[in-house]
């Protein structure tokens, strides 16, 4: 932020003389950066991924070597790299995760706050898309953070079942990282249209996992091709690599639609509606 | 310099603002009042860009709230003390609006200052402020850019008799540096104490513009009540003051005098030797006037029925 000039009337010393120099984006984004750093709940949801992500890849690596070394030879994964311990963590951390993009803006309607950010902020779509940076960027970060707990925890209980090429590892991570920014900010989309946090919840349930899931179970091609659609089994195949049904990009680029249209959605409700 | 044209906002069926047109100038504060329902507060969200109107338009010094980039320097607002999460701080809070508009971190500890909020309260978290701190709070977030209007809804609301003081004298000192300065109330006697032009609002409807003193001239300036046990003392009283002049209305407890001093009718009585237990001087207020005037537009009126639905 610029130094502006003073001057020595006592009510508006620092009261800049004309408009400010920081763009009403960038003062957005710091608005709201500042808004999510300053509640508890944020650092207890960060705090509650990085457990969850501890465990849940723990867990994975016992699965992992039980199967390679129990009596039933039909299930062998055999030596698997840390990056899969990882990215299968994420189909249950990734709850904890988008809570931050839920919270970002149901809290502001909970607590009256949202009127406050839109006075400051009239621009629904600049309100909702510097949300979306700063709770794009930080799931990121910590997407990094439980990429590294995971590989960490998971690397030493796989013992001699597991390696971690150090490219591939990373790899793995960074994608991590990318899936939870992109599942945190559908969140943080959905909730700005539905407003409640346990609807939204339960949008997000059946997105990612019960509908695809159900559409998967009969095991009907036409079905499971519909499934691969959904931005959970999307988000999947790109974290996998698969070539099958689709490149992996395009299981990103699909992730990432899934994420622009709840944007849209979530402005569409902003503008509309009467805060 | 606000200014309304046609302003209309529906909720379904409801009419809460029916067609204000109204310029809200510079230099005064401007009362708005009008009893609970009458929309006063969708006027004042439809001026922040927080309600679409249904028709017409709210403007700020030309221009329409939501197209304002920096608005904290155009338009402070004092909406309701409750708008602050419950475990982020004050200070935080206004941190937060001020990086919206560019406003440097060092005035948000001036206008911390400016309403009165030390350290201590600053850096509590929102579920622990008291009411009258949420207000002063709330005010301190209209200050951040300095803005030449200000909307304070209901300021006084939870406020206790210092903070009443200090509203009021703040008030008057931000109109009197030429601020655009719109406060709404449903108690008439705040207004009284602070506005210099009063806007009433009756079911969305304007109902007078006028400055303070025109609305109470507008009425009889005054009246004098006598009461006495003698009817016919009370009758020749009525007839001497009617013949100077004044209008008398006489009832079965005494009579109601417009027109003549206190001081006049008590002389009269000791001419006229009419026995009298009571002899007061009731000023004519802006409580009346707001009675009358909103007497048929009383969105909730109080009867047997508990008042008719929306």
């Amino acid at each position: 932020m610029t130094v502006l000039p003073t001057t020595t009337a006592p009510r508006s010393a620092s009261r800049p003389a004309a408009a400010p120099s920081t763009g009403p984006f960038a003062g957005a984004v710091a608005a709201e950066w500042t808004k999510l750093r300053s509640v508890r709940s944020t650092w207890w949801t960060v705090l509650a991924a990085a457990l969850t992500m501890a465990a849940t890849s723990g867990q994975l690596a016992i699965y992992a070597v039980n199967a390679n070394t129990d009596d039933d030879p039909t299930v062998n994964p055999g030596v698997l790299p840390v990056g899969d311990i990882v990215t299968g963590s994420l189909e249950l951390t990734q709850y904890v995760v988008l809570a931050l993009g839920l919270f970002a803006i149901t809290s502001e309607y909970a607590t009256g706050t949202i009127r406050t950010t839109l006075r400051c902020t009239p621009s629904r779509t600049r309100v909702l898309l510097a949300k979306a940076v700063v709770v794009g960027g930080l799931t990121f970060l910590l997407g990094l953070l439980l990429g590294g707990i995971g590989a960490a925890v998971a690397r030493p209980v796989l013992g001699d079942w597991g390696r971690a090429p150090l490219g591939g590892t990373l790899a793995d991570v960074a994608a991590s990282a990318a899936y939870l920014a992109l599942v945190g900010v559908l969140a943080l989309g959905l909730a700005a249209a539905l407003r409640s946090p346990v609807l939204t919840l339960t949008v997000l349930l059946a997105l990612l996992m019960i509908v695809p899931l159900s559409l998967q179970e009969p095991g009907i091609t036409a079905l499971t091709r519909i499934a691969d659609a959904f931005p959970g089994v999307a988000g999947g195949h790109f974290l996998a690599g698969d070539t099958e049904p689709y490149p992996a990009a395009v299981g990103l680029l699909l992730l990432a639609g899934w994420t622009a249209g709840g944007l849209a959605l979530g402005r569409w409700a902003l503008a509309r509606r009467d805060a | 310099m606000i200014t309304l044209r046609g302003l209309t906002k529906r909720f379904g069926t409801a009419t809460a603002v029916d067609g204000l047109t109204l310029d809200i100038r510079p230099g005064q504060v401007t009362g708005f009042l009008g009893p609970n329902g009458a929309g006063k507060s969708t006027t004042m969200r439809m001026v922040l860009g927080l309600d679409r109107p249904t028709a017409g338009q709210a403007l700020v010094n030309g221009r329409s709230y939501r197209q304002l980039r920096h608005p904290l320097y155009e338009v402070g607002a004092l909406l309701d003390a409750t708008g602050i999460h419950p475990t982020r701080s004050a200070r935080a809070h206004l941190v937060a609006m001020a990086r919206s508009n560019g406003i440097p971190a060092r005035r948000v500890d001036e206008v911390l200052d400016l309403v009165g909020l030390d350290g201590r309260a600053a850096g509590k978290p929102g579920r622990a402020l008291s009411l009258g701190m949420g207000q002063r709070l709330g005010i301190a977030g209209a200050l951040l850019g300095d803005p030449p209007v200000l909307l304070l809804d209901e300021p006084v609301n939870g406020l206790d008799p210092d903070g009443v003081r200090w509203i009021r004298r703040f008030t008057r000192d931000l109109a009197d540096e030429g601020r655009t300065v719109l406060v709404s109330s449903h108690l008439m006697s705040e207004m009284e104490q602070t506005a210099d032009r009063v806007v009433v609002l009756g079911r969305g409807r304007l109902i007078a513009d006028a400055p303070l003193a025109e609305l109470l001239a507008g009425r009889p300036s005054g009246t004098v009540r006598v009461r006495g046990p003698e009817p016919a003392g009370l009758t020749a009283l009525r007839d001497r003051l009617t013949a100077e002049g004044a209008t008398v209305d006489l009832d079965g407890t005494g009579l109601s005098v417009a027109g003549a001093t206190a001081a006049r009718v008590g002389d009269l009585v000791y001419e006229l030797g009419v026995r009298v237990h009571e002899l007061t001087p009731v000023a004519a207020s802006l409580e009346e006037a707001f009675l009358e005037l909103t007497a048929d537009s009383v969105e909730y009126a109080a009867g047997p029925t508990g008042g008719e639905p929306r």
